[in-house]
């Protein structure tokens, strides 16, 4: 009963502090490793191609993966609906009191704050991973490479894990000894 | 007049099936049959959706949901829509959870995914320009992004006592410097 109560609370708080979509609450989640240690490092990254690739919201989907690791099924389904409450219950108080967000000096003033912090901690979420990742000659020369086509190439994902499986495949048959 | 809890469920449940990846993609998908077809909104209010559904907490796509739901039927039309977003995402996670684990065994499922960590931080980078445009516009926001990141790498506090902390700081300032300027 415990895990349920704990699944509830981190995800809801999930959804109130996270701003900026889906992967605002890609910090929050590694938060949970540290935490909990419902899933690993690896798994987490595994979860956010994953989610990416997979249709529906990407932050939802994070959440029900991540809510899956804990539980399971009932896992998944508790955390994607504990995630969107805080949605529901916001959207339901604007539009009944019909706030005005933009002219209200300390929403407005709450948001300026929120926004950069949640640019930051996505920052250090990057720089986490690259400490996790970028471990050998290859996976510094398919960082470099991805980063290069990021401002030749469209933004679609796909185009990423294309290349990024690929590379993952070749590495893994041509240099059997790098332990990819 | 009010619009059918069933009818609002399966209509966002279809925009869920073709949504693919996050934030902005739901508009073209939103105004195709949201609009479009169903006639139930205008582009007026999507986009006043859109722009309020970024500038409050919470999964951008739940939110842009919610509002239209409850225009539609209320809170029960909120819910209506919230629900709909949502089952595509449980049920095809939950199925490819499921057999992940057994793929992972697989060599070269595993090179793929060495390749995805890597394809994920870029991703990350990416989305980190992008909350950056809409976030970093000033000094001001400027310290709050690098105290975060001090905060964070230095003491590892948890994304939560970072945001308490920048709200504090970030509000102390703000309030000061309205009161010095209505002096």
């Amino acid at each position: 009963m415990k895990i349920y109560i704990l699944l509830f609370i981190e995800f809801f708080k999930i959804g109130i502090l996270s701003l900026g979509g889906g992967y605002a609450t890609i910090p929050f989640l590694y938060q949970l490793i540290n935490d909990y240690g419902w899933y690993t490092t690896q798994q987490l990254s595994d979860m956010i191609a994953i989610s990416i690739l997979t249709p529906g919201p990407v932050g939802i989907n994070m959440a029900t993966f991540a809510g899956y690791k804990t539980i399971g099924v009932s896992g998944a389904i508790l955390a994607s609906i504990s995630l969107v409450i805080p949605s529901y219950i916001i959207v339901i108080v604007i539009s009944k009191i019909m706030i005005k967000l933009k002219d209200n000096f300390y929403i407005k003033a709450i948001l300026d704050i929120l926004k950069p912090t949640g640019c930051g901690l996505l920052t250090v979420v990057g720089i986490k991973f690259c400490k996790d990742y970028i471990t050998d000659i290859y996976s510094l020369l398919l960082l470099t490479t991805l980063f290069i086509i990021s401002y030749k190439f469209k933004k679609n994902p796909l185009y990423y894990f294309l290349i990024g499986g690929v590379s993952g495949i070749l590495i893994h048959l041509f240099f059997p000894n790098s332990g990819i | 007049m009010k619009i059918s809890l069933k009818d609002i469920y399966i209509e966002f449940l279809q925009i869920g099936i073709q949504l693919l990846g996050g934030g902005y993609v739901i508009i073209p998908l939103m105004k195709r049959n949201i609009i479009d077809k169903r006639k139930w909104i205008t582009d007026r209010d999507l986009s006043e959706y859109y722009a309020l559904s970024q500038s409050i907490p919470g999964i951008i796509a739940a939110n842009i949901s919610a509002f239209t739901g409850y225009k539609l039927n209320g809170a029960k039309g909120a819910a209506a829509a919230i629900l709909g977003i949502i089952t595509t995402p449980i049920i095809s996670i939950i199925g490819i959870a499921i057999i992940l684990n057994k793929l992972l065994q697989i060599s070269f499922i595993q090179s793929i995914f060495w390749g995805a960590s890597i394809s994920v931080i870029i991703l990350i980078y990416l989305s980190i320009k992008e909350i950056w445009r809409n976030s970093i516009s000033d000094i001001f926001s400027f310290l709050i992004y690098v105290i975060t990141i001090i905060l964070s790498l230095s003491f590892s506090l948890s994304p939560a006592k970072i945001i308490f902390i920048t709200l504090f700081i970030g509000m102390f300032y703000k309030i000061i410097k309205k009161q010095r300027e209505n002096l």
